[in-house]
């Protein structure tokens, strides 16, 4: 989705919710938890998307690509596991990293397991956003339960 | 839809201030200081500066969503009636809660700029941390809108409905699974 369509979306939802702020004591109190919500957050997003950029600029997309096309059988699905959460950027990088990778001849279950892991443990996703929203405990329960998921959808996949 | 507080007469809820920097802030610094300077070390320093100014260009596009996903997070709490949110996607909703919680995820159109906030919302406002996880599990993984317009004009569709409906339960059960381990964890 286009940056301007999300952002209209979010924008008028947070308009609508602001609607419903009944009088101005309500209204201070939620401009001063958003001023809170934005000291927590606000460093945290700044500091994740510079890695992102420092992380995207030493791990290039050719090199994720050439790695999962080359592979063949389980260690190339054990290598689309760990490279999902390295991707840098949005849906459309990591999806365009997969279907490079299959046209390149990695085994559709690699660019399933791949897909897979980058949409649950995107480190992108999670240090900008996850972590700072939703705090430590929360992230990292996530991120244990969901281990298994990759691991078991390409198991599945490959029986299929 | 949940109705929203009648609350004209109420006082606005206390709120609870965090830590600003902490572990994580410092885990996230010290890794982010170290891609700058290998970024710097291997192409050098005009090309760190580069990309210094593309992610604050990038961090100027997203201002206005940052903003309004931070008052989302900040105000939805103190907006949804906890109890009704409770009886929702609370601990004891059971399976329908995960359920419930899993398909507005699915349905969520937004990246995580607006998923994130919403989710710490919702669980504010008493959804518990089972129902947390399906919520964002289900975005991450059954996302219509990303799955729709990105992932089908991307990959083969075949492919695509092998991965997505493989994929449908585990919000359901990565849900389950967090709801076990919190409940060892009490006893």
């Amino acid at each position: 989705m286009n940056i301007l369509i999300g952002t209209v979306l979010i924008g008028g939802a947070a308009l609508w919710l602001w609607s419903y702020l009944p009088n101005s004591d309500w209204r201070r109190a939620s401009y001063e938890a958003s001023l809170d919500t934005f000291l927590f957050t606000a460093p945290r997003v700044l500091v994740a998307l510079l890695g992102a950029g420092f992380f995207a600029e030493l791990l290039p997309e050719d090199q994720v690509r050439g790695l999962l096309g080359s592979e063949a059988g389980l260690t190339a699905v054990v290598l689309a596991i760990a490279l999902g959460p390295l991707t840098p950027g949005g849906a459309f990088v990591s999806f365009a990293i997969g279907a490079a990778a299959l046209k390149a001849g990695a085994a559709p279950v690699a660019a399933i397991a791949y897909v897979t892991s980058w949409s649950l443990f995107s480190t992108t996703k999670i240090f900008a956003y996850e972590l700072s929203f939703m705090g430590r405990q929360a992230t990292l329960m996530r991120i244990l339960v969901s281990l298994p998921v990759p691991f078991a959808i390409a198991g599945l996949a490959h029986f299929l | 839809m949940l109705s929203l507080k009648n609350i004209g007469a109420d006082p606005p809820p206390l709120r609870k201030p965090r830590k600003v920097v902490d572990g994580s802030f410092l885990v996230l610094l010290v890794f982010t200081l170290a891609g700058g300077v290998a970024v710097a070390w291997t192409s050098g320093l005009d090309r760190t500066g580069v990309i210094v100014a593309e992610a604050f260009r990038f961090i100027a596009v997203l201002a206005p969503k940052i903003a309004a996903g931070i008052f989302i997070a900040a105000t939805l709490p103190m907006l949804l009636p906890r109890d009704k949110v409770g009886r929702l996607i609370g601990r004891e909703s059971g399976l329908r809660g995960l359920v419930v919680a899993a398909a507005c995820g699915a349905a969520l159109p937004g990246g995580p700029m607006m998923t994130f906030p919403l989710a710490a919302g919702l669980t504010a406002a008493g959804a518990d941390l089972g129902a947390t996880i399906a919520f964002v599990s289900g975005w991450s993984l059954l996302g219509l809108n990303r799955t729709l317009i990105w992932e089908f004009s991307f990959l083969p569709s075949d492919l695509v409905w092998t991965r997505y409906m493989l994929s449908l339960p585990a919000p359901v059960l990565l849900g389950l699974a967090a709801r076990a381990v919190m409940q060892r964890r009490v006893a």
